[in-house]
């Protein structure tokens, strides 16, 4: 121990290897205390061990699809674009070769950057927590499919027929619905098995069982691996507690993990150009969006502003009427300012982001510590409901920009399909 | 008749879709085969080759309705449950000789997870139902009544209670009294099978005790995880934290713009939504009739403040541009912007671990689930008409000459972007006069 220790800096040279240790044992897979360590100096055997801490962290998938879908130097460069995206301030983590060859103690920092930021640990272990419940379904397989993790896999061919296309949304279309069946199917299924085993839970809150303890009970054979699952679970958040005490030693100890770093070398470094059309596209779109919203506003409010003085002007300014005007005033302000809280307010990551777990209760009872349903339907319904006036206005606009470029042929009739 | 580059983007796109889409059918079905498995008997697990085919498990009741086990049956099996875990009570108890024989007639009852055990026989009706039924005999076959060996009854039923994942059968030992004589009686009259299914004996089921354990401290743990984030890091730890992520930011040379990259997206998400729900409430608004002064007046100072809301928002888009231009180069991904997944220091989760969601019935979370699905799917629509949009109306627009087929172009543009390939319209062209 004395040699371990004497290569730890700083004061609290006996609590260190104890705050490390913690924080490995509450990481899921995490690295040993020594790549830790060996981070500090850099040492180039740490790098592998701490781009699979950073990847696993900052992935949205579960452990098992995130792996199996790069490999490492797909992974490491992932690692490297989130992170830039989240603006981490060093250049010299984009430098680093995605081989895992070296940059231990850049790793380590950057680590530990996202550490400071937020609540790291416990988003971490929140995300990779055991799913006992039943969950309706997330979108995890959205963040599978997309670009950004699985390989742009096109084939080089020729040109596209429109018509080709045509097809690939009827079947897209016929797929959302056959999905939609299957789910009610789903919840069904569900509500039986949650009906049937009521009373078999020994927590007073869940009150029954769910379709994995079910099926354990169904198929013991998987229950053991069910069981330790649970119990390195336990482990991570007895040591993420534990690791609230020894936090500031480790905070320390970065302190001079940054300052054994050689000063940044002012090179301008190379990398992949931005495209600029895509968020910059999106930008002009909502631009447009909201300068349209305005000049419709403007109109109306011109228009119904000099309405009212020429038939409001000869009501006089009775005291009445002034304390109803401040009233109404008053009432509108608060309206509104509800109005802007409800898009402000949602910004964290929805509901189903987090890990839940489903619980039938009888109708009128008020469940002691769970999200009633009909709060979440509240939400989606208003989600749905800004989702279907954005994609109407984009379709209007296309309609419009459409209808200018026919109105330029002449002798062109369109007849809109029924039911427009 | 599209480019090659517009045109591999859009397949690429709707391939992406499609693959999204087939993932989560697959782990639908997947959860589905699980539920549906679990509704059906249990049977035990070595004779996986009884298993009927899996369409035919939607329903609650058995595949073959022609076979269903009467309700008396079903009363007769749990009757004959409770008394053999009354056995096994009193055989683990006092008196062990006056049970024996009871224990040697009542072999036949295991429950269903002790595998290699199946059916068993069933003892006559009982008089606390009241009544004696002719039992049908389950026809399908699937149920093979095989008695197992009257040797090792003490074993079959030791094995079943020692093994930690069996189930367990809770006792219910003080009704059983007054039939616990009648059902002893050893019948060798045929056998209808004993099948454990959820709908009847679910609420029988507990959970091993080991497992029951590490649940309880797992919740407990998550509890205590949830409660000291409240009172949070010390004061000293947060500090060390800020002075941390300062120097970071000093240690580089190059100053980064106000929002990184995640948090452009962000806002621009929030203004996409206030967008929306101000657009909204202006069509209320200019849709209601006024009735009275006051309400004519109310809807022209909403109108008002909306037109506000409109500018601070347009203003704030400035800003997001200015800090998109100047942001530093870097890596970046093709395709869909990355969503934000990690909590930065603004946004505060409130709860971490399994929040609870309750229900009350099928309905509702049906429609929680249906909406959910809906709200994805609409979140696809909208990401792919804008794709659409930018792939389609510069070819439509720069595409000369304007004959037939810059019609056809037209036409299937038209039903893409406007009707979501939906509908088609119609265009007819005039000859011109001569």
């Amino acid at each position: 121990m004395e040699g371990a220790a004497a290569a730890w800096t700083g004061a609290e040279a006996r609590t260190l290897p104890e705050a490390i240790a913690i924080l490995s044992r509450s990481l899921p897979d995490g690295p040993s205390p020594e790549i830790f360590r060996r981070a500090k100096f850099n040492r180039p055997e740490a790098a592998p061990a701490l781009w699979r801490l950073l990847f696993r962290v900052l992935s949205p998938l579960r452990e098992d699809c995130a792996a199996a879908l790069l490999g490492p130097g797909d992974q490491a460069h992932w690692v490297k674009v989130v992170l830039h995206s989240y603006g981490y301030p060093r250049p010299a983590l984009a430098q680093l070769p995605e081989d895992g060859s070296q940059g231990s103690r850049e790793l380590l920092l950057a680590f530990s950057w996202l550490m400071a930021r937020g609540p790291l640990l416990e988003w971490v272990l929140s995300q990779t927590c055991m799913r006992l419940g039943d969950q309706v379904p997330t979108c995890e397989c959205e963040a599978l499919a997309s670009p950004g993790l699985a390989a742009l896999q096109v084939d080089a061919g020729g040109s596209v027929d429109l018509r080709f296309l045509q097809w690939l949304m009827g079947k897209l279309r016929f797929r959302w619905r056959s999905l939609i069946c299957s789910q009610q199917e789903q919840c069904a299924l569900l509500s039986k098995i949650h009906t049937y085993t009521r009373g078999c839970h020994r927590d007073q809150n869940l009150g029954h069982l769910s379709v994995t303890e079910t099926k354990m009970l169904r198929d013991p054979e998987g229950s053991q691996k069910l069981l330790q699952a649970l119990e390195q679970e336990n482990a991570r958040l007895e040591a993420a507690l534990e690791w609230r005490r020894y936090e500031l030693v480790f905070w320390k100890w970065m302190d001079t993990v940054l300052g054994a770093c050689p000063p940044e070398c002012h090179a301008v470094p190379t990398f992949l150009p931005r495209i600029p059309e895509r968020g910059n596209g999106e930008l002009e779109l909502l631009a447009r969006e909201l300068q349209a919203l305005q000049e419709e506003l403007r109109e109306q409010v011109l228009s119904r502003r000099q309405a009212w003085e020429t038939q409001v002007g000869g009501l006089g300014c009775g005291p009445e009427w002034h304390a109803a005007r401040q009233a109404l005033e008053q009432a509108v302000e608060q309206e509104l300012l509800a109005l802007r809280r409800s898009w402000e307010q949602d910004r964290g990551p929805s509901l189903f982001e987090g890990p839940h777990r489903l619980a039938k209760i009888k109708a009128g009872t008020a469940g002691s510590q769970g999200l009633p349903v009909a709060e979440v339907i509240r939400a989606l319904r208003s989600q749905e409901a800004i989702l279907e006036v954005m994609l109407c206005w984009l379709q209007g606009q296309c309609r419009q920009e459409l209808a200018r470029l026919a109105g330029a042929v002449p002798q062109l009739i369109w007849i809109l399909p029924p039911g427009c | 008749m599209l480019r090659g580059d517009s045109g591999r983007r859009l397949v690429a796109e709707l391939q992406g879709a499609l693959d999204a889409c087939a993932e989560r059918q697959r782990q639908l079905e997947r959860s589905l085969r699980v539920s549906r498995r679990l509704l059906q008997a249990w049977e035990p697990a070595g004779t996986s080759a009884l298993e009927p085919p899996p369409g035919s498990g939607t329903k609650e009741e058995d595949p073959s309705p022609a076979c269903t086990p009467s309700p008396q049956d079903f009363k007769e099996l749990e009757l004959l449950t409770q008394a053999l875990e009354k056995a096994v009570q009193v055989r683990k108890g006092v008196s062990k000789t006056g049970k024996k024989t009871r224990m040697s007639s009542l072999q036949s009852g295991t429950v269903a997870a002790s595998p290699g055990t199946t059916a068993s026989a069933l003892p006559q009706a009982s008089s606390q139902a009241g009544h004696c039924s002719s039992r049908t005999r389950p026809t399908k076959g699937i149920h093979q009544t095989v008695v197992p060996a009257k040797d090792h009854p003490e074993h079959r039923l030791l094995s079943v209670r020692d093994r930690p994942h069996a189930v367990h059968i809770r006792a219910r030992g003080t009704r059983l009294e007054p039939s616990h004589g009648e059902q002893m009686t050893p019948s060798a009259s045929p056998h209808a099978a004993e099948t454990f299914t959820l709908k009847e004996k679910g609420t029988l089921l507990q959970l091993p005790l080991a497992f029951r354990k590490a649940a309880s401290r797992n919740s407990c743990l998550w509890t205590q995880l949830n409660s000291t984030q409240t009172s949070d890091a010390t004061d000293a730890t947060s500090a060390a934290k800020t002075r941390f992520l300062q120097k970071m930011q000093m240690a580089s040379s190059t100053s980064s713009s106000r929002f990184s990259a995640v948090e452009v997206e962000m806002e621009v998400q929030c203004l996409q939504k206030a967008c929306a729900l101000l657009r909204l409430r202006m069509e209320e608004e200019l849709s209601a009739a006024p009735v009275d002064w006051m309400q004519e007046y109310r809807c022209l100072l909403t109108l008002e403040g909306l037109q506000a809301m409109v500018e601070q928002c347009l203003h704030k888009l400035q800003e997001l541009r200015a800090a998109q231009t100047e942001q530093l180069p870097g890596p970046c991904l093709i395709g869909r912007p990355l969503r934000a997944s990690l909590p930065c220091g603004s946004r505060v989760c409130t709860s971490w671990g399994p929040q609870l969601l309750l229900y009350s019935s099928t309905q509702e979370l049906q429609t929680l689930a249906t909406l959910r699905l809906r709200v994805a799917m609409l979140e696809q629509q909208v990401h792919l008409e804008k794709v659409l949009m930018a792939e389609l109306l510069p070819m439509v627009s720069t595409q000369e000459p304007r004959g037939p087929a810059w019609l056809a172009l037209c036409r299937a543009a038209h039903s893409l972007l406007c009707e979501g390939g939906e509908r088609f319209l119609t265009i007819l062209q005039e000859d011109p006069a001569d």
